[in-house]
């Protein structure tokens, strides 16, 4: 009876062990993550506001990621142009863009809209979080607020000049935030903040230029040059106050590079353009950063399809090939046609440096890595560090070329300006007595197509002058009714916006208009 | 390839009428053999020595039994009783042994000894109703269970001997749907149990081993724990499907529940089983027409001809002079000379499917011991396993150990401990459609390898894509998983009082996988070779306490309840490295040191853990009405901090009509019960850590080209995230027939998933894509049928029946937004491939309606069309769309749904049949109603010459051939079009002979000989045949390849490039010690 007893006992306490026994403490459920940081616990020392920076910095990278097969985000700005065509047929949203019948869904815009919110949350989040680091260093606070500032500015500028009024959002966001379903801002605003960025990243010391790659005072100047260039055109059009600050700004750096031949210049030879030796100098006043160690350049739809131009074979796409009729419209003589040694080439060496042999047809040389491709008997070094570049001089000289003439006409600086374009080029230019404001205008953009193509800033022009250079006639078409040769499709009203995104209106319920002529 | 629409039409009727012969030829027979079994039949007898007679007759009426067969054990020997249950038999001697068996009555086995006359009464035999199935936390007798549970016993499960469990279940259970998406060996499976219910979590089952569960999250490649369990070892598999039965997982119970039992050891002699199998794979059905060396440079003469019409300009110019095949073949011959002859006519015609498939001998050893006594068991089982995959150097290899022990320690007290090692190595050449896609796409005039022994790839032929041939992929790449897991469990059992019982069981499954990777230098060009290693430790452990009681009130009421707390928790911890440029290929991944370039380095780690308590209860009134209710409260780290717990309950009930009066000993309806249930279960199968807000530190700019790491913006905080939580409504029907000659089972039931954990979209604004939320709801309604019947039992000869066929309809009713879901399903070059809509079955495929090709007579129509092929005028001879909104522009606004890979219906029918000392299976697997969409239309029949095509496009459309639906052959570089469109719907539905088999038991003569138990030799064909409605390439039960996890769960149906299914050919051996 008693031995029953103590047995029965026995076995209840050895159950209430093993039922309460391990687990019995609070906290079991509790998760806490050890691979990833929680903003309460992060943004403490200066070390966090670098690494809240770089964040930006990289995000300036989705212009490379992809867009479905055969395609990257920045084709956007160059399928829109009819400078490019394509030679492959397989990404139905590149076609569209060519064909001009984009529309909410195409990729390239979604993922440009996407991409650019993505910096400036970041941007939002630096400009939020590092004020109140404590203890910092105030040149390093500045400096790394100021460089948030201009990134944040030039993403504003690009999406404002692609969707007009859009969502204005200036801190982070979490999902109860005011501005987490935002109404679109009128685009007047949207400048008012890009123009404040920029003139506070201005005034924050940056240096003239910085070879590490990070924005400096040279970029943050033309990119205000810029923005106020384009609020003088369309569809702000507030002219000649604007014209003249845009020249006032561009001039500013121009007389520091007249001072300092040796920090900012033009490059003596069009290779320098696209060489890993010459990245973030002279002419380079912004790049976007590659280097395989982080990502390679995205810029590879440039290749001819399936023909052999690099170490890497046949493996091209040509989803971005230069028109015929653009090609052709280079002046006889202007070296920035000429094979391998300006913007183009038309022969090129079996598997980077092999033997030479015709593509039939010309290519896009701007972005092409000779040093990772290979060159003639110079073997590739297989990886391509190139950078993609946003602000060189000669767009700082001809911004202020168009912008002083349209303050005064013509003036000898301005002439300058641009000849130092056409000179380079060898092609000899007429005396500035021969120019009047209009001929000088047009000389100045005709200067911008053939300079600065393929390096997705020809749609911009074409947006706020709403005129459209036509290769056949060497003149300027208005932009509605232009003929795009790469589809031979007219370009319309509506095309001077982009859709706002399919899945964004739907997404967010304050978004009730779509830009006019899409559904 | 004859895509012609009267070879449909042809095909489709053949499919139909034998499917609808397979599905009726049991019932038939069955109907059939119910008259001729209790006719008289004569077996000659070939030696008489000593003739016996007797009766048999009904144990409870003692009246004589018909039908019953009497045989001689160990020989074909035997006759069935008359229409009075008499008969006659002729013995060889006295020693021989009398078996006599009858459908419904327990089988007894008398031995003659010297008698002249048996007289016998059979008992009828209560098995089939008082079969024990395991369910959740316990055993039942079927004819108790409320809901709904299918079972396969060991029998089953030897009859189709397989690499994993999923693939042994296969087309066994109604409502049980196992895909088999890959021909690699192991396979790659999905499963899913009515249907999908899930759009971001999981769908796949939880599976619980001996009480044990095992983590639900997936290794690399998707793998899971399951498919590193030895399927030898297992016993008996039980598959819970209704709410009554899962919601006892609570959390983990919406996808469905496979509880799995292993061999455990039985007191009584020791036993030594020693089975073996070899087997070989073989080229399987459909394989790919590819075009061949004089074909496909047909097709580039005639590409290059048309050049002219669709680029004028462009050939005016020049541009495409260095096209000119013969340009190209001298440019190539020149370089690689031995190819083509001095006239360029090709010297080769390789067939690349032959060149990188294989017909290697695969081996299988399992070695069981077994034994013990009254108060110890243990079983031992060691097993190898060595397959040899179709696709030349894949492979896996199992080594497998495992101990199990049993000992009644005191009378009040059992222990119980299993431990099982298992070690697997795959090497996977599919991890992505490269080796598949390019058997198809080499060009057919090239050796594989050239004189120099170096190989020969596409990428040598001028201008074409630069892709490495199938072979040197195959040569080249390494890709391989070693898999360790290590599963144990330790339990006690103490007898508290009479009837109740407390139970402790301590789990643990650790898993360490390897991945280990390389590319030789000359498959990876730009990084100059490449090797990475990834390793993966996963460690689970689960401690669940159980409380049991049951008693019997009288002779009316029984009562058994369950108690039960349980803590659960997974650590993972992983690690990875990686390296470019290797000066030789010497190392592979052996020595990462030895590469020089863009060196990368990773780790990572997470954890997740469950609390849960959880209770049943089981209340039968006179074995009439039974009632079972249970509940689950499950806590869970992955919630939100508002709401870490949830409960689940459930109720049934089920009514044994067949206990009551009325019909209870009734001749034709031996069981019938009728049962519905109601319940809630979850899915909790979401990442840890996502209801908090979290930085990311992977972002990475470069300074002064170095890499910089970045902190930024990563994941939404929601503080409310819970459970997604499915309400099941089941309602089933089981009838037992002529004492379980036939025996048929249904369901109908409703599932609708609330709540659904999505990555809800939110304003891209915000800088975020999604917030993770409980939004959405989907409901999956379906229907499932079983029937099992006994065709024919007659003295030596016997064939048996199943059939089982489900059904399930599935669909969106809301979701986080209006919002439809792309970028799910399968590969989306081109364009988005799926939607997920409201109002629509997920994963619907998505895309345009090709109505065919421009015609001459439309000529001026497709001018006015937007163009959509490189900017040039649409001609006669390019693809012609349905222009839904008339802006003559193909574009989104033109896309709809076009289909969707979930079947209507599937299922399998089974025929066993057995002849003396020989049995045969024969497994016939139909699934229909189903769309596949041909993702390799796009490379291999859109565009032409770029590499080479499926010969269906020797039908393309020609100014003489204007009826086509295939474009006019041309350079791809003059202008083409492709979209996902409705050429690449074909109807998948389908007819597969999945396995026949034949084997034969020696006699116990020629096993005593040998001194043994038991002997018996099978050889069996799997995948022997395949009848599709549609012309399709490949097989059309697939995902696509390296998918199968997350949003790719709706890509069922995509062929894009998978490795191909074999034929198997199977020799094996059993022998029993």
């Amino acid at each position: 009876m008693r031995q029953s007893f103590v047995k029965n006992i026995s076995r209840v306490l050895l159950c209430s062990i093993v039922l309460t026994g391990p687990m019995g403490c609070s906290g079991f459920l509790e998760e806490k993550d050890p691979s990833n940081l929680t903003p309460e616990s992060f943004y403490t020392i200066p070390d966090h506001a670098e690494a809240a920076l770089a964040s930006v910095y990289a995000d300036l990278r989705f212009v490379g990621g992809g867009a479905g097969i055969f395609s990257a985000n920045w084709q956007l700005l160059e399928a829109l142009t009819g400078t490019s065509t394509t030679e492959t047929a397989q990404n139905s949203d590149l076609n569209n863009l060519y064909s001009l019948v984009q529309d909410g869904n195409t990729v390239h815009i979604v993922n440009y809209w996407n991409g650019l919110y993505r910096v400036i949350a970041n941007a939002n989040q630096v400009l939020e979080k590092v004020p109140p680091i404590t203890p910092m260093n105030d040149v390093q606070k500045s400096k790394i607020l100021a460089e948030a500032r201009f990134l944040r500015a030039s993403a504003y500028f690009t999406a404002v000049q692609l969707w007009g009024d859009i969502p204005l959002i200036t801190t982070p966001q979490t999902a109860t935030t005011d501005q987490f379903s935002p109404t679109r801002t009128p685009q007047d605003a949207v400048y008012k903040l890009i123009v404040e960025d920029l003139i506070a990243a201005e005034a924050a010391g940056l240096p003239w230029m910085d070879i590490s790659g990070r924005a400096n005072l040279a970029a943050v100047k033309t990119q205000l040059a810029k923005v106020y260039l384009t609020m003088a055109g369309f569809p702000l059009s507030k002219g000649a106050s604007h014209y003249k600050l845009a020249a006032d700004k561009a001039f500013e750096v121009i007389t520091y590079a007249n001072a300092n031949p040796s920090t900012i210049n033009l490059f003596t030879n069009y290779k320098d353009v696209h060489s890993e030796s010459t990245e973030n100098r002279l002419e380079h006043l912004f790049m976007i950063q590659y280097n395989t160690v982080v990502a390679g350049n995205p810029m590879e739809n440039f290749y001819p399809n399936f023909k052999p131009v690099t170490f890497n074979g046949p493996g091209g796409t040509g989803s971005s090939v230069p028109t015929p009729a653009f090609y052709k419209s280079y002046q006889t003589g202007d070296l920035r046609a000429k094979d391998q040694d300006g913007y183009f080439y038309t022969s090129y060496f079996n598997n980077g440096n092999g033997a030479p042999f015709e593509l039939g047809a010309p290519y896009v040389f701007k972005h092409f890595n000779q040093t990772s491709a290979g060159r003639s008997g110079v073997a590739g070094t297989r990886q391509n560090n190139l950078n993609v570049p946003q602000i060189r001089y000669a767009e700082t000289l001809l911004i202020y070329a168009e912008a002083q003439n349209e303050v005064g006409g013509p003036t000898q600086a301005a002439y300058d300006a641009m000849k130092r374009i056409r000179d380079r080029a060898t092609l000899t230019t007429p005396a500035l007595g021969d120019f009047g404001t209009a001929s000088f205008r047009e000389a100045v953009w005709r200067e911008r197509w053939k300079e600065l193509c393929y390096e997705q800033i020809t749609w911009f022009d074409m947006l706020r002058l709403r005129k459209v250079y036509n290769e056949t006639t060497n003149g300027f078409d208005n932009f509605v009714g232009h003929i795009n040769l790469s589809s031979n499709q007219p370009l319309q009203q509506k095309h001077l916006l982009l859709p706002i995104p399919t899945q964004e209106m739907l997404n967010n319920p304050n978004l009730k208009t779509q830009n006019p002529g899409y559904n | 390839m004859g895509l012609l629409p009267q070879a449909h039409r042809g095909m489709q009727l053949s499919i139909k009428s034998i499917m609808i012969a397979t599905l009726f030829v049991p019932a038939i027979y069955g109907n059939a053999s119910a008259n001729t079994y209790s006719k008289e039949s004569t077996i000659e007898l070939k030696v008489v020595d000593k003739t016996i007679k007797g009766k048999v007759t009904d144990s409870e009426s003692g009246e004589g039994l018909p039908g019953v067969n009497v045989i001689v054990r160990g020989t074909s020997q035997g006759t069935t009783t008359d229409g009075t249950g008499n008969f006659t038999l002729s013995v060889p001697d006295n020693s021989s042994v009398v078996v006599f068996s009858f459908v419904g009555y327990t089988s007894q086995e008398i031995p003659v000894g010297n008698r002249s006359t048996i007289n016998l009464a059979l008992a009828p035999d209560t098995k089939v109703l008082s079969e024990v199935v395991v369910i959740g936390y316990g055993t039942a007798k079927k004819s108790d269970l409320t809901g709904s549970v299918s079972s396969i016993k060991e029998a089953e499960l030897q009859e189709r001997p397989a690499t994993s469990l999923n693939q042994m279940m296969a087309g066994r259970m109604a409502g049980v749907q196992v895909n088999n998406n890959s021909g690699r060996p192991g396979g790659r499976t999905t499963v899913r149990i009515r249907g999908f219910s899930s759009i971001n979590s999981s769908n796949n089952p939880l599976y619980v081993v001996d009480g044990v569960l095992l983590p639900q999250s997936t290794g690399d490649q998707f793998t899971n724990a399951i498919d590193f369990i030895n399927p030898n070892d297992i016993v008996s598999v039980e598959v819970l499907k209704d709410a009554s039965s899962t919601a006892i997982y609570g959390a983990r119970g919406a996808n469905g529940v496979i509880l799995v039992t292993t061999r455990k050891g039985k007191s009584g002699e020791s036993r030594i089983t020693y089975d073996t199998q070899f087997s070989v794979n073989t080229i399987g059905p459909n394989k790919p027409q590819v075009l061949n060396a004089k074909e496909y440079l047909a097709v580039e003469d005639l590409s290059y001809a048309n050049i002219k019409k669709y680029d004028p300009a462009g050939w005016a110019s020049g541009k495409y002079a260095s096209l000119d095949p013969m340009v190209r073949r001298k440019a190539y011959s020149a370089k690689f000379p031995g190819v083509f002859d001095a006239n360029l006519n090709p010297l080769y015609d390789t067939d690349w499917f032959r060149e990188s498939s294989q017909n290697k001998l695969s081996q299988n050893h399992q070695l069981g011991i077994s034994g013990g006594n009254e108060r110890t068991q243990y079983s031992l089982s060691l097993g190898y396993r060595d397959d040899q995959g179709l696709i030349k150097t894949s492979y896996m290899k199992r080594y497998s150990g495992r101990f199990t022990i049993d000992d009644q320690v005191k009378s009040w007290l059992k222990i119980s401990g299993t431990l099982s090692y298992n070690n697997q190595s795959d090497r996977l050449v599919d991890v992505n459609d490269a080796v598949a896609r390019q058997i198809v796409e080499d060009f057919p005039f090239l050796p594989v390898k050239y004189a120099d022994g170096t190989f020969a790839n596409n990428r040598d032929y001028p201008l074409a894509e630069g892709t490495m041939s199938s072979v040197h992929r195959l040569m080249g790449r390494q890709y391989i998983q070693n898999t360790q897991t290590t599963l144990g469990s330790l339990s006690a059992t103490l007898n508290l009082a009479p009837g109740l019982q407390f139970k402790s069981i301590l789990g643990v499954n650790i898993q360490t996988q390897e991945v280990n990777q390389s590319q030789t230098r000359t498959l990876n060009i730009g990084g100059n070779g490449n090797a990475s290693v990834n390793n993966r430790k996963e460690t689970f452990w689960s401690l669940e306490n159980l409380l049991t009681y049951n008693k019997q009130f009288g002779p009316d009421h029984s009562v058994d309840g369950l108690l039960g707390i349980s803590w659960q928790e997974t650590n993972v911890f992983s690690i990875g490295g990686g390296i470019n440029n290797f000066a030789t290929d010497y190392f592979g991944f052996n020595n990462l040191g030895a590469g020089a370039t863009n060196p990368s380095i990773g780790s990572g780690a997470f954890r997740f853990a469950f609390n849960s308590y959880f209770g049943r209860i089981n209340y039968g009134y006179k074995n009439r009405y039974l009632f079972t209710a249970t509940a689950r409260a499950d806590g869970s780290s992955k919630f939100g901090e508002n709401n870490k717990f949830a409960v689940f309950p459930s109720a049934a009930i089920a009514w044994r009509v067949s206990e009551e009066n009325f019909l209870k000993n009734n001749p034709i309806i031996s069981n019938l019960k009728i049962r519905g249930s109601y319940g809630l279960t979850g899915n909790s199968e979401i990442p840890s850590y996502a209801s908090l807000s979290l930085l990311s530190s992977n972002y990475a700019t470069i300074y002064n080209d170095n890499r910089v790491s970045g902190t930024g913006i990563n994941r939404l905080a929601n503080p409310n995230l819970r459970w997604e939580k499915t309400a099941q409504t089941d309602a089933g029907i089981e009838i037992g027939l002529f004492k379980g000659r036939i025996t048929l089972e249904a369901d109908y039931y409703y599932r609708l998933t609330t709540d659904m954990l999505l990555d809800a979209p939110v304003p891209r604004s915000s800088g975020y894509a999604t917030i993770r939320r409980n939004v959405g709801s989907m409901e999956n309604k379906g229907f499932e049928f079983a029937i099992n019947t006994v065709n024919i039992e007659k003295g030596s000869f016997s064939w048996t029946s199943n059939l089982n066929l489900s059904l399930n309809r599935n669909k969106v009713l809301s979701l986080a937004t209006p919002s439809d879901i792309f970028n799910v399903g399968g590969p989306n070059f081109t364009n988005p491939t799926n939607i997920i809509r409201v109002g629509e079955p997920v994963g619907s495929f998505w895309g345009l309606t090709r109505l065919g090709v421009w015609s001459e007579a439309e000529r001026d129509e497709a001018a006015q069309f937007r163009s959509y092929r490189n900017g040039l005028t649409m001609l006669p001879g390019d693809v012609k769309y349905l222009d839904v909104n008339g802006d003559r522009a193909i574009t989104d606004a033109d896309r709809s749904i076009i289909g969707n890979g979930s079947p209507k219906g599937w299922g399998a029918v089974n025929n066993n049949f057995k002849f003396g000392n020989f049995d045969a299976t024969l497994e016939i697997q139909f699934m229909y109603g189903n769309k596949v969409m041909l993702m390799n239309l796009h490379p291999s029949e859109d565009r032409q010459t770029l590499a080479n095509s499926y010969t269906s496009v020797l039908n393309a459309w020609t100014p003489t051939n204007q009826n086509s639906q295939i474009a006019e052959i041309r350079d791809t570089r003059a202008g083409y079009v492709t979209n996902v469109d409705t050429q690449w719907i074909k109807n998948g539905s389908f007819l597969r002979g999945r396995n026949a088999l034949i084997g034969y038991t020696f006699p116990s003569a020629v096993t005593n000989r040998l001194k043994l138990n038991r002997l018996r030799v099978y050889a069996s064909a799997q995948n022997f045949f395949l009848k599709v409605e549609d012309p399709i390439v490949g097989d059309p039960e697939v995902t696509p390849t390296n998918q199968g996890g997350g949003n790719s769960a709706f890509s069922q149906g995509m062929i894009w490039h998978n490795y191909p299914k074999p034929t198997t050919y199977m020799f094996g051996l059993q022998i029993g010690l």
